[in-house]
């Protein structure tokens, strides 16, 4: 933060809820260090109060603050000024995409919440299971018990957003439910997520565009876990292929 | 608005007291309409600290809040355990000062009843070497850190599964009074379709925190809250397991906790006047990194994630800033101002919100004529998701 | 402007201000894909005709010395290797080996790609 004052203009998309979208304009004086949603909660409170967007936290652990920036997504609350546009610069702010809009930057994520409901996601893990396996050897080492944190995904929903198979697919799980499943499941547990994730909808629907990793503001890596998923899946069928006991035993 | 027999309960606000108040009346069974201007927690909730205390840090100086604490710390521990990073916290002294207060430390939290060791500062420094090495003394307590989204999103939810109904982006405008000069609903306003909805109800309840003044107001009444901000920076490595605290009184920029891949450093106190917009400073910012270098030097290495601001719901009297009390009041509008209809809750901390809906809800429940018990000591809450398994409100 | 998802929305793939190299990888897979699959029916069709007899075999090989056919060529044998490489990378990638490189293996099979279809090229139109 500085006492540097930038002239920036805000476009944001509005829709009141079943009409048609239009762009309203918004010049605001900034300073380059702070954040854009401090810009959009000032432009609610000085200018225009019927703007609705969903925060909470403003220090990205909620997730709620997600939408585009100049066509990327982005969590607004850890994004600054200085690193989408420079002094006299436009932003355009949009709701995330391939979810329903309910006005302004509000969108409907409730099937979003559900499914990664559905398969169990986890909240809080052991600090070796929470973070990525690249990291494991890097967690601390404790004497007695084991240190605990809430789990890297936010579920903030820039994945799905970023996703070019969620674009054109309502049915894809998603990255997020995907990376979910992922991390809850050991080999051999968990079928029922199992089963999501090895389905056309599921793993298999993925086209490795890698947008979901670029975006997530979580260091979640949703496209490596897929793939990581998809082999543990293959992993599995091949074992069952050669040890006929437990096809057997399922058929029972 | 109510369909049934049951009556009907509008509460204003969705922090963390209008959730765990909806959650408390919906499982006495009444109807209840949360109506909120913004999202779940977009208020002051959304941006607490996420500091699940044990109340060490008020027993010297505010016996009855570190009581109400350690209660609900226990609490919500047994029915909110999936919004919580329970590693404990340390509390440690790194001068003569802090030296100095020990003694009365550890007077307070033996009278509170708040489990407490005394480590070794090596044994500290082995479990947490980003610390300040020169630890002269240390103290572990069971603090522990939490998602404030999520811990009302489970509130919430819970209470939309016994029938609360939400309706978030819905702006109160004015109170609906009736012929007899009688509370008896809310005019809102839709923002998303931008339209008018008036809600009838049986009470309304005022649990939005540091805007309680304002919404009293709507009613002709006069609730003393005293927005009293503070400001929170996240940096972008997780330093530190444990909640680190000062021991000393409570002063700016005294804890440093872990949150995912945090480290956030907090909080200063000062007042406001305008509490929907309140910008962070350079001043405040310089002053949160020196004292979160000061416990934690590793933070030179890291990088200011967010910054961010919201105001505490302080009740007022005359005394000033830290030395309020961080304890809660209901107010029964009926008994101080004579207008029916109207109940206040404010004040208070996240960490019991349980407690200020319980005694919230046993007032309603008087004024209402309801013999009903408060079950939400032990009942487990749902999972938070599950707020959208009736579609977004 | 809808913001469900649709597989009308595909042309939305092409927003150039949010996309990684990975989209755009998948958008050339599904283009190229599209053309082989259309000019393996070409091909079935003409071997087809080629079928009826001799005289069709000299008609056919004065219509591929046509420079516009040789163009279809050239786009028929790019293709062909850009998936094909691009498949390489999919392949493994799409079973969790090597996801780290993913860009780098794109950069460096795309250069072997442009070098062969510079080969191709050489062979089609400048050696006769």
């Amino acid at each position: 933060m500085s006492s540097i004052r930038w002239k920036v203009t805000f476009i944001i998309t509005r829709q009141r809820s079943k009409s048609k979208c239009y762009q309203q304009p918004f010049l605001l004086e900034v300073d380059p260090d702070e954040y854009i949603l401090d810009c959009i909660e000032r432009i609610w409170a000085f200018h225009d109060r019927s703007l609705t967007f969903r925060h909470a936290c403003h220090h990205s652990t909620c997730g709620a603050c997600g939408m585009r920036v100049n066509g990327v997504e982005k969590l607004t609350c850890i994004t600054a000024i200085r690193s989408v546009t420079q002094d006299g610069g436009t932003v355009h702010i949009e709701p995330l995409r391939n979810f329903p809009v309910l006005s302004d930057l509000v969108v409907d994520m409730s099937t979003f919440f559900l499914r990664l409901e559905q398969v169990n996601a986890a909240t809080v893990l052991p600090l070796q299971e929470a973070c990525l396996p690249g990291e494991i050897k890097d967690q601390p080492v404790i004497e007695s018990g084991q240190y605990e944190r809430l789990v890297d995904c936010i579920e903030c929903g820039l994945c799905i957003s970023a996703c070019p198979t969620a674009l054109t697919s309502s049915s894809y799980q998603g990255p997020a439910t995907l990376a979910a499943i992922q991390q809850g499941c050991q080999p051999g547990n968990q079928p029922f997520q199992i089963l999501l994730a090895d389905h056309e909808d599921g793993v298999w629907r993925c086209h490795s565009a890698y947008e979901c990793s670029a975006v997530c503001p979580s260091n979640v890596d949703p496209a490596a876990r897929i793939m990581n998923l998809r082999r543990r899946i293959l992993t599995q069928h091949i074992r069952s292929l050669f040890s006929r006991q437990p096809e057997e035993a399922k058929n029972e | 608005m109510s369909l049934t027999n049951k009556p009907h309960v509008i509460i204003i606000g969705a922090g963390f007291t209008g959730c765990a108040t909806a959650h408390d009346l919906a499982l006495r069974g009444f109807d209840i309409t949360v109506v909120e201007r913004g999202e779940i927690a977009s208020g002051t909730s959304g941006r607490t600290h996420g500091l699940l205390h044990s109340g060490a840090r008020y027993c010297v100086n505010d016996p009855e809040a570190a009581l109400e604490c350690i209660e609900e710390n226990a609490t919500l521990r047994k029915i909110a355990r999936p919004c919580i990073e329970f590693n404990g916290g340390i509390f440690i002294a790194l001068d003569e000062s802090d030296l100095a207060y020990a003694d009365s430390f550890i007077e307070g939290i033996n009278s509170c009843h708040i489990q407490v060791n005394e480590l070794k500062p090596a044994h500290v420094l082995a479990q947490e070497p980003n610390l300040n090495p020169h630890i002269l003394a240390a103290y572990a307590v069971p603090d522990g850190a939490f998602d404030p989204l999520r811990l009302a999103l489970a509130f919430a939810a819970t209470s939309k599964e016994n029938g609360a109904h939400f309706l978030l982006h819905h702006e109160v405008q004015e109170l609906m009074v009736d012929g007899q000069g009688n509370i008896c609903g809310v005019k809102t306003w839709d923002r998303h379709a931008d339209r008018k909805i008036d809600i009838k109800g049986d009470m309304v309840v005022n649990a939005t925190g540091a805007w309680a003044g304002q919404i009293a107001g709507l009613a002709g009444v006069r609730v003393p809250v005293i927005p009293t901000p503070g400001v929170m920076v996240a940096y972008n490595q997780r330093l530190v397991q444990h909640v680190i605290n000062r021991l000393n009184v409570p002063g700016d920029g005294d804890i440093v906790l872990p949150q995912r891949r945090m480290s956030v450093i907090g909080t200063t106190s000062f007042t406001v006047e305008d509490v929907d917009y309140i910008p962070v400073t350079d001043e405040q910012i310089r002053l949160m990194y020196e004292r979160a270098c000061a416990l934690v030097p590793a933070i030179r290495q890291a990088h200011q994630r967010g910054a961010y601001m919201s105001a505490r719901p302080l009740i007022g009297s005359s005394v000033q800033g830290r030395s309020l009390s961080r304890t809660f009041k209901c107010y029964d509008h009926q008994e101080s101002d004579g207008v029916t209809g109207f109940v206040t809750i404010t004040g208070g901390k996240a960490t019991t919100c349980r407690a200020m809906a319980e005694k919230t809800a046993d007032l309603v429940c008087r004024k209402l004529g309801i013999l009903a018990e408060c079950r939400t000591k032990e009942m487990e809450l749902t999972s938070y998701r599950k707020f959208y398994l009736y579609g977004y409100s | 402007m809808s913001n469900r998802p649709s597989p009308l929305h595909f042309w939305r793939w092409f927003d150039p201000r949010a996309r990684q190299v990975g989209t755009w990888a998948f958008i050339i897979n599904r283009i190229t894909a599209l053309g082989l699959t259309a000019y393996l029916f070409i091909h079935l069709i003409v071997l087809g005709q080629l079928a009826l007899g001799p005289q069709y075999y000299d008609q056919f090989i004065a219509f591929a010395k046509l420079p516009v056919v040789k163009i279809g060529e050239l786009a028929v044998l790019a293709a062909g290797i850009i998936h094909a490489l691009n498949g390489i990378r999919v392949a493994l990638t799409g079973l969790g080996f090597a996801v780290r490189w993913q860009k780098h293996m794109l950069y460096s099979l795309m250069c072997l790609a442009a070098l062969g279809i510079f080969v191709v090229f050489v062979k089609l139109f400048l050696l006769d």
